[in-house]
């Protein structure tokens, strides 16, 4: 076969230069594994087939056209494996660190310390933001709503925040380099779950109380911002269009 | 690498483990204060106590040096010596 043939074949095929299939690799797919970084991802995964390869020729294993592996024994030895563990564990610190019991509660007196448990800090720490109410000249210099009417308000407006994000972005990346911004969004907002909950036991914190109240809402846009630039900046090494493109083919469930 | 992680990671949660117990034992007085790291006891003594002392110490120390052992101490050593006998770290 001679090389116009070949030229007429791919002309023929009315696919130009472009690869004939998902398997070829491109030219600049090549030219992007000759080097650094995605020369070694390179050998990493071609190393890793072949073993892979490899260990299917000299198994005695049949393989079969399944979905997933049995649930006997293979996904059972690992959930026993790891109820055992934990059992083990509760039983051993329930013998060996027996919890201390407190005195009942009295229910005569009010305690010094009145804070919910600790899982809803962040919840407590909203319904803490009084300096944010703005007194409004157009009433006269008072407040709209109470400060505690408005602590409710923003438990309101947070956990409908929450509960609308995940309509916001129905994306199908699954690693945050490939969404930086909603990555960082969910940077910063566990940054201020963990803020807006030392807000809450502002009185335990050997801080000044207007500084800590500042930072609540300040580090969580640091942080957003610093993973933002981050995750943008580790696009580069993680070769983000050529994985684009495999998420790209990935077919719809 | 992966390998000595684990191994270190091993024995910082299992002598973790055992030192936490035993500082729990004898190094909290109440629950409502200084919970393990409380100073040792000093009268009362028996001999079950100043066994479980001395081995809470070999347990801490056993955690950290055996961590950093495995964790620091071994992979540099290796890629010391391929450093000096010259072997690629992924070989072509």
């Amino acid at each position: 076969m001679s090389d116009t043939n070949d030229d007429k074949d791919v002309a023929a095929d009315g696919t130009g230069i472009v690869a004939p299939d998902d398997e070829t690799p491109t030219w600049r797919e090549r030219k992007e594994r000759t080097e650094g970084l995605s020369r070694l991802t390179y050998e990493y995964f071609e190393r890793a087939r072949r073993e892979d390869q490899d260990l299917r020729i000299e198994s005695d294993y049949v393989e079969r056209d399944v979905l997933a592996f049995p649930t006997w024994p293979h996904e059972m030895v690992r959930n026993l494996a790891l109820t055992s563990f934990f059992v083990g564990m509760i039983i051993f610190l329930a013998a060996a660190l027996p919890p201390h019991i407190g005195a009942p509660a009295n229910s005569t007196q009010t305690p010094a310390v009145i804070l919910p448990d600790w899982y809803l800090y962040w919840s407590f720490g909203l319904l803490k933001l009084g300096p944010l109410n703005p007194e409004l000249s157009l009433l006269g210099g008072s407040k709209l709503m109470a400060d505690r009417a408005y602590g409710v308000v923003a438990n309101i407006v947070v956990v409908g925040f929450i509960s609308i994000v995940p309509f916001l972005n129905k994306g199908a990346a699954r690693r945050p380099v490939e969404q930086p911004f909603w990555a960082a969004l969910g940077v910063g907002g566990v940054v201020f779950a963990f803020t807006i909950s030392a807000l809450a036991v502002k009185n335990l914190i050997s801080m000044s109380s207007t500084l800590l109240f500042d930072l609540a809402f300040l580090l969580p846009i640091a942080a957003t911002c610093i993973s933002y630039a981050v995750l943008k900046s580790m696009r580069e090494g993680y070769m983000f269009e050529l994985n684009r493109r495999y998420y790209r083919l990935r077919p719809p469930k | 690498m992966a390998d000595e992680f684990a191994k270190g990671f091993t024995i910082f949660i299992s002598a973790g483990l055992a030192w936490m117990t035993l500082a729990g034992w004898y190094n909290t007085p109440s629950f409502e204060g200084t919970q393990l790291l409380a100073p040792n006891p000093t009268s009362g003594l028996t001999v079950y106590t100043q066994v479980g002392l001395v081995v809470k110490e070999a347990m801490l120390w056993f955690a950290v040096l055996g961590f950093l052992t495995f964790v620091v101490v071994i992979p540099i050593a290796r890629k010391a010596r391929d450093a000096y006998t010259g072997t690629p770290e992924i070989p072509e």
